[in-house]
């Protein structure tokens, strides 16, 4: 199904909201400990942000570990982590969402190509390449013979898991397992390099007020057990999500936010927190930089990206983020634009930017 | 032969990824399949590329796969057949 088809669906059908059961998250903070809470931050080195990754052996039997790429490590133990937390064995559906997919076998396969003159091209790393490796993985681990999707639209192929996720629960599916995946490699980030696209930020520059151009590219991987109904272990609820492609100006994606909101009849002041995008890019934030005073007035505006860099599933992590935020109750101070903390959170609010190009919201809440 | 088999090894640990295993803990007549490295069907297609690229060798008839590659030896031996060692 099309963008457009999936926004005609989902607005035509009011869908149910989607119970968030389990999280994994692997980042460039300690996010793989599920005690970890914005306490200790790391900060990139120079103009990259790196996932921290877990020793996998501690979720991926060595024989299938040997032939994985990054993108597939960090995906399937982020999954295995989710699911471990929401106890389940198995789930009716898995959903991944990449913009890059399993680039470090996508080069290995097009560099063999290359250097062995297009002769003695082994299918390992061919095989591993395709971007709905991370997902057929995690089914063959748990023996999950149902639905298995993969979407890689840019900016928005996290964002389209979830509305799949969604329509899939007004199928009937019981429990899904979404996620977004992203890894990068020595090469994609030398050519970006050179080609300017990333910043060196200054510690003391907030993200938000950045006047330079260029962002800190990153990775990582976030996985969510999603069920219908609520369950005992359900930490938040997605209530619901919407994608806005190239918004004309700020007042256009206020316009789209307002009709989003009051689709779930709820207004931007029963927001409790709004984690916006912003990238450090000053071009790409321009927009949400004029939304920031709008928000403000209404409720309490964070960041995410200051910890987790730029990516094209970036949004994963924010709602991850969100999931901690409203189990915890707090929004940590090192995401917080506005001054005043919220005292109860019941509403987070996701504006995502990427580039510039893909936006979107997400609500969660507390369930 | 025993040279060859060293070489052999460290050419299979490094093709099929192996980090885990050691040279010396490859037993040349253990079974490369199933038992012994736990090898399976995408690593066959591997040490088919690793004949044709490192000693110019081709499998015409795949069928003669399974006694090629029963073993470190057998490899070897095959090699060596093939006077190409």
């Amino acid at each position: 199904m099309g963008e457009t088809a999936r926004h005609y669906y989902l607005r035509k059908h009011n869908l149910a909201k989607a119970y968030i059961n389990g999280t994994g998250c692997i980042s460039p903070q300690n996010s793989i400990d599920s005690d970890w809470f914005f306490d200790e931050v790391h900060s990139p080195k120079g103009d990259y942000f790196e996932a921290i990754e877990p020793s996998y052996k501690d979720f991926i039997a060595p024989n299938l570990l040997r032939r994985m790429g990054r993108a597939i490590k960090m995906g399937v133990a982020a999954g295995n982590i989710a699911i471990q937390q929401a106890g389940v064995k198995n789930v009716d559906a898995i959903v991944t969402g990449t913009g890059l997919g399993c680039f470090e076998d996508s080069e290995r396969f097009l560099l063999a190509i290359l250097d062995n003159d297009e002769q003695f091209l082994t299918p390992t790393s061919f095989i591993q390449s395709t971007h709905n490796t991370v997902g057929s993985q995690i089914a063959l681990i748990m023996k999950c013979h149902d639905y298995n999707f993969t979407y890689v639209h840019r900016g928005f192929s996290f964002e389209s898991t979830v509305q799949d996720a969604l329509m899939l629960f007004d199928e009937g599916k019981d429990t899904i397992l979404v996620g977004g995946i992203e890894e990068h490699t020595p090469n994609y980030i030398l050519l970006n390099r050179k080609a300017n696209k990333f910043q060196v930020r200054e510690p003391d520059m907030p993200i938000w007020m950045s006047e330079k151009r260029g962002i800190q590219m990153s990775e990582g991987a976030a996985f969510f057990v999603l069920s219908r109904n609520k369950t005992q272990s359900s930490l938040a609820c997605i209530n619901g999500i919407q994608t806005l492609y190239k918004p004309k100006n700020s007042e256009d994606i206020l316009k789209k936010l307002h009709m989003f909101l009051s689709s779930h009849r709820l207004t931007l002041s029963d927001m409790d927190v709004a984690l916006m995008g912003f990238s450090g890019d000053l071009i790409f934030d321009e927009k949400l930089k004029s939304l920031l005073p709008e928000i403000e007035k209404e409720t309490t505006a964070g960041a995410f990206k200051n910890v987790c860099g730029e990516y094209h599933t970036a949004t994963a992590f924010a709602m991850w983020t969100a999931t901690k935020i409203i189990e915890r109750q707090q929004l940590p101070k090192v995401l917080a634009i506005s001054a005043k903390l919220p005292s109860k959170i019941k509403y987070v609010l996701i504006i995502n930017q990427y580039l510039d190009i893909n936006y979107s919201f997400t609500l969660v809440s507390q369930c | 032969m025993d040279a060859l088999i060293e070489k052999l090894k460290g050419q299979i640990i490094e093709q099929l990824n192996l980090a885990e295993v050691k040279p010396e803990e490859i037993n040349p007549d253990s079974p490369l399949f199933g038992e012994g490295l736990g090898l399976d069907s995408i690593d066959a297609l591997e040490l088919i590329v690793l004949l044709e690229k490192h000693y110019g060798i081709k499998i015409q008839d795949p069928k003669d796969g399974k006694t090629i590659f029963q073993s470190l030896r057998t490899m070897a031996e095959y090699i060596k057949s093939q006077g190409k060692s």
